[in-house]
């Protein structure tokens, strides 16, 4: 396999891999070949013709496409003759026909390759005097994304894409010959979770976003490489920023988690930063929102904590703080244990606002699988949220193992669009509406099959925040007993996992709305979080905090959660702090600090650190490092650690695997009766998502889904409108029908807002509007 | 407007004959072109839920294909061949008969939905060129004045099944091959009369 062969490229000789095409090999020896339609996570096609190179044949020398030839032993390659200058003249004089020449207006222009790539290799000047094709300019194929047909140079890169690696093939090449362009078909507009993808690697201006559109140049670009938030695959990106305004976030080739690819909310959730309803000072809520200044408030608090009679603190915390934040609260909630006082703190507690949470897989007793697994495990077994909405460049994963011949099992019945990729199926035959197996596991058919003795790779997470994780553990087991197994932990929301290897001990929102106790003096901060909205304990929660004594938010934004605080303390958030960020397979990265802190927020670790200070617990950190270099201690193999210095060098821009005790302290839930599953859609209604003009709309719709025949009964059409009726509630939704659901099961996305007073396990009433015509909801 | 059982029957029987499915979609796009004289979006939609790809993936097939078309034709396709051994055997004339019969230029349909008029490259009747075919039925050895006959036959008798054997026999001359076999099968639309999807239609 590592056997290298020899070829000849403009005289010198390289090393090759067998098998690779005549661009990667020239590639990865510096060579560079121009090049339009080919791009290494994409099957070659031939399409454009600007990589042709001259070969040594027993003809004598012939031009052939680099991106379609393969290599072969002492093969004679020349990038630079003359014939292939000419050649490449010629491609770019018939390139250039149809193309308008209007870069002066184009976003493409200083960052595209038609642009340069005919400055370096193009005839200077043209012979065409003839008219050029003419199409409409830009027409909008998506709520956001737009098409300019005569910039396109018929690469096939977005159509590729959009068939081989999302497998949404919404747009195709219309027509032929010279009408030939890409197009939608009408009513179809191009709705894919990935569909920005297709404007990062069009190498044209033909495709634009609409968020990006007129509103930089790249020479006036500031980028900074980062970690994403969107989901804990941590996609690796570049943040482009112009006079301290993020403007867009572009993909970056990490060939451990993201491969380039991004989905559209990680791509467009970000135009919140700038939004003008950020909270920039600190806010006294139960004072009529009067401001504070940071001092003020620091007082404030630090007075509360003390003089509270031995009061209960928890921390409910969301999944956007850096690593060192997550540290930096831990040393401060256990500095709070040990105040002496009269009024001594009785317990701290950290609370993970994921319903989703669960024990998981962390004790020695399983080994622990990467993403880089799917690609060479045999069978990929998968027991979890619907990943194309939770964690969906981890989805692209799957599918292109899938693709190169994977086997993928799927339990449970959350699954859509990943069912067609599955080659069994284990739906409501298996598995009941209450996640329980319905058959003994040695008798599911095929399982044996596809994993006795095999690689498997199992991504195995809680489906609903409501389900039973037993059979999930029984499974596993069952696995283990029969196959080589690896697991990868399916949690999916941002950095969760930097969240539970900083913090000691962590607890569920079911676990603090049981352990809450009135009868107790309580302190509660929420940090970065909104517990009191999309969780299937919201509504307790919000008792819980209107009963508690004091309550402190770190947030962006005004919500349902501050709305109840005594105090809102503003932070700062992706983009505009510096720390690290560790992902589903315990990969750490850099997340970089490239905005400016708006107003008088501070990062939360900042507040800690002078709450500590107020409150003389002393603390003997300062700056983001010297807290990085405190919690790297704490790692298990002191190897290669995941340092700020260790990760800014070079060879380590992918990420630096490594792990830490894990202490998750969840109950089992175990409910017998499921109504309604909830489940979380990629969009949704949260404040960033709401704040972000681009993409605000795609998660306002309030809908359900279901089968089309039956819920007890009910016949139902796609978009139908119906009211849910349980006890006092009703709330109107359009009904989406996706046929892979079980009978009698409601599916419900508990990230759009509507949703929080239904009960799960009670049965809902449905009442289909008096005329489907008349009816739409929005 | 969607397509009735019938139909879908016949398109479940053509997608059975396949492999795989979508291997269906050329022979499922004539059954459109044969219910409405072109490819409806309407039918794509069905084409597509049929055979598991999306719309546009039907449309781009649909569209790259001159033979599909995009626009209602007339009851009777007149394609008048213009590649080079008709030309040389004066298909110019043939083809200025038949639009000044007809009224129509290149691809277009006259108001009352009779005829549709195209040139089109060679149509494999070059041994009896000059030739002209009607709903894909070729007539070979035509003159400007048969052609003229021709298409006045057609405004006035609307023959519902267009047969090549009787075209030629009523309007044709020098012919390529005779096959020697009689085949009173023909075409009732602008589809070619396909014996194994059902479009070949007899003619009693
Ligand atoms: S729109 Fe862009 S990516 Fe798509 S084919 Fe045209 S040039 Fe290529
Ligand atoms: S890059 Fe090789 S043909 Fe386009
Ligand atoms: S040239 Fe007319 S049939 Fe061949």
């Amino acid at each position: 396999m590592t056997d290298q062969i020899k070829i000849n490229v403009n005289g010198s000789e390289i090393s090759s891999k067998p098998d690779q095409l005549i661009i990667e090999a020239c590639e990865d020896s510096g060579i560079h070949i121009p090049r339009f339609c080919w791009h290494k996570r994409m099957d070659p096609v031939g399409m454009c013709r600007m990589c042709l190179v001259e070969v040594e044949t027993p003809r004598g020398k012939a031009l052939v496409p680099s991106c379609t030839t393969k290599v072969s032993e002492d093969l004679v390659v020349d990038t630079e003759s003359d014939v292939v200058k000419k050649a490449q003249e010629g491609v770019l004089e018939f390139l250039l026909i149809n193309h308008p020449l209007d870069c002066p207006v184009c976003d493409k222009a200083g960052e595209c390759p038609l642009q340069d790539q005919t400055m370096a290799y193009g005839p200077g000047e043209s012979r065409f005097v003839e008219d050029k094709r003419h199409f409409e300019k830009p027409i909008p194929i998506s709520e956001i994304i737009l098409l300019d047909r005569e910039r396109c140079i018929l690469c096939a890169r977005c159509t590729r894409f959009s068939d081989e690696i999302s497998g949404d093939p919404l747009i195709e090449f219309i027509q032929r010959g010279n009408k030939t362009q890409v197009n939608t078909f009408p009513d179809e507009p191009f709705r894919s979770y990935f569909s920005g993808n297709t404007v990062q690697i069009c190498p044209v201006g033909a495709l634009t976003s609409s968020s990006y559109r007129f509103k930089a140049r790249p020479w006036d670009l500031k980028k900074v490489s980062s970690t994403s938030n969107c989901s804990s695959v941590g996609d690796s990106v570049e943040l482009n920023v112009s006079q301290n305004k993020m403007l867009r976030i572009l993909g970056e080739d990490n060939e451990f988690t993201n491969q380039g690819w991004l989905s559209d909310k990680g791509r467009y959730n970000f135009e919140y930063l700038h939004s003008d309803k950020r909270i920039e000072t600190p806010i006294l809520v139960k004072n009529s929102n009067k401001e504070l200044t940071i001092n003020e408030t620091m007082e404030l608090i630090s007075n509360q904590i003390l003089t509270s009679e031995n009061p209960n603190i928890s921390f409910i915390v969301g999944h956007n703080s850096t690593n060192e934040e997550y540290y930096a609260l831990n040393k401060f909630a256990e500095n709070l244990n040990k105040v002496e006082n009269e009024n001594k703190v009785s317990t701290t507690n950290f609370y993970l606002s994921d319903d989703y949470l669960y024990n998981g897989f962390f004790n020695d007793d399983y080994s622990l699988g990467e993403i880089k697994d799917l690609d060479s495990a045999d069978t990929i077994i998968l027991w979890a949220q619907d990943i194309k909405d939770n964690l969906p460049t981890l989805y692209l994963r799957i599918k292109q193992a899938v693709r190169n011949g994977k086997k993928l099992l799927i339990f449970g019945h959350t699954n859509t669009a990943i069912k067609e990729l599955s080659e069994e199926y284990y739906g409501e035959n298996i598995v009941t509406n209450n996640f329980e197996f319905n058959v003994d596991l040695s008798d599911i058919p095929n399982l044996s099959k596809y994993i006795d003795g095999k690689d498997v790779l199992a991504i195995v997470g809680k489906a609903s925040p409501l389900q039973n994780v037993n059979p999930i553990f029984q499974l596993v087991k069952h696995l283990d007993q029969n196959s080589n197994l690896k697991i990868l932990n399916c949690f999916s929301k941002g950095n969760t996992l930097g969240a539970l290897q900083n913090l000691d001990i962590v607890k569920g929102l079911n676990e603090f709305v049981t352990e809450f106790d009135s009868s107790k003096k309580n302190i509660v901060f929420t940090v970065g979080s909104n517990p009191v909205n999309n969780s299937i304990y919201s509504h307790k929660i919000k008792e819980a905090l209107i009963d508690s004594d004091f309550v402190v938010s770190l947030d962006l934004f005004k919500n349902e959660t501050t709305e109840l605080s005594d105090i809102i303390l503003p932070t700062t958030t992706f983009g505009e702090k510096e720390g690290t960020f560790t992902n589903l397979e315990m990969r750490t990265l850099m997340q970089n600090k490239i905005l400016p802190t708006p107003g008088s927020a501070l990062n939360e670790w900042e507040y800690w650190l002078i709450l500590s200070n107020k409150m003389n617990l002393l603390e003997s950190y300062g700056t983001e490092a010297e807290l990085n270099s405190m919690l790297c201690k704490d790692y298990i193999d002191n190897g290669n650690i995941p340092s700020f210095d260790n990760l800014n060098k070079p060879s380590n821009l992918d990420g630096i695997l490594n792990s830490k005790t894990i202490n998750i302290e969840v109950k089992n839930v175990d409910s017998t009766n499921l109504e309604i599953l909830f489940v979380h859609r990629l969009y949704g209604d949260s404040s960033s998502q709401i704040n972000s003009p681009s993409i605000s709309m795609l998660g306002s719709e309030r809908f359900i889904e279901m089968n089309s025949a039956t819920y007890f009964g009910s016949y139902m059409l796609n978009s139908d409108v119906v009211t849910l009726i349980q006890e006092n509630n009703s709330i109107q939704v359009n009904v989406n029908i996706n046929e892979n659901l079980p009978d009698n099961l409601l599916v419900i996305p508990i990230n759009r807002r509507g949703f929080q007073d239904l009960n799960p396990e009670k049965k809902v009433e449905l009442e289909v509007a008096k005329s489907r015509e008349q009816l739409s909801v929005t | 407007m969607s397509w009735e059982k019938a139909l879908i029957d016949k398109a479940k029987e053509i997608i059975d004959m396949y492999p795989q499915k979508r291997s269906a979609l050329g022979p499922l796009l004539y059954l459109a072109q044969e219910k409405d004289g072109y490819i409806s979006n309407d039918s794509i939609v069905e084409i597509s839920n049929l055979i598991g790809i999306t719309e546009v993936q039907v449309k781009s097939v649909a569209s790259f294909y001159s033979m599909y078309k995009e626009e209602q034709t007339g009851k009777y396709l007149l394609s008048v061949c213009k590649s080079i051994s008709c030309e040389i055997n004066d298909s110019r004339s043939v083809i200025d008969s038949v639009k000044n019969f007809t009224g129509l230029e290149n691809y277009e349909t006259d108001t009352e939905k009779v005829f549709t008029f195209e040139e089109v490259e060679c149509i494999g009747a070059c041994g009896g060129a000059p030739a002209v075919q009607v709903n894909y039925e070729t007539v070979e050895g035509l003159t400007p004045e048969k052609s003229l006959q021709m298409c006045e036959w057609l405004k006035e008798e609307r023959p519902e099944i267009i047969v090549a054997e009787e075209l030629q026999e009523k309007f044709g001359g020098v012919k390529s091959f005779d096959w020697a076999i009689k085949d009173n099968t023909g075409s009732s639309y602008s589809v070619p009369g396909f014996q194994n999807i059902g479009t070949a239609k007899e003619k009693s």
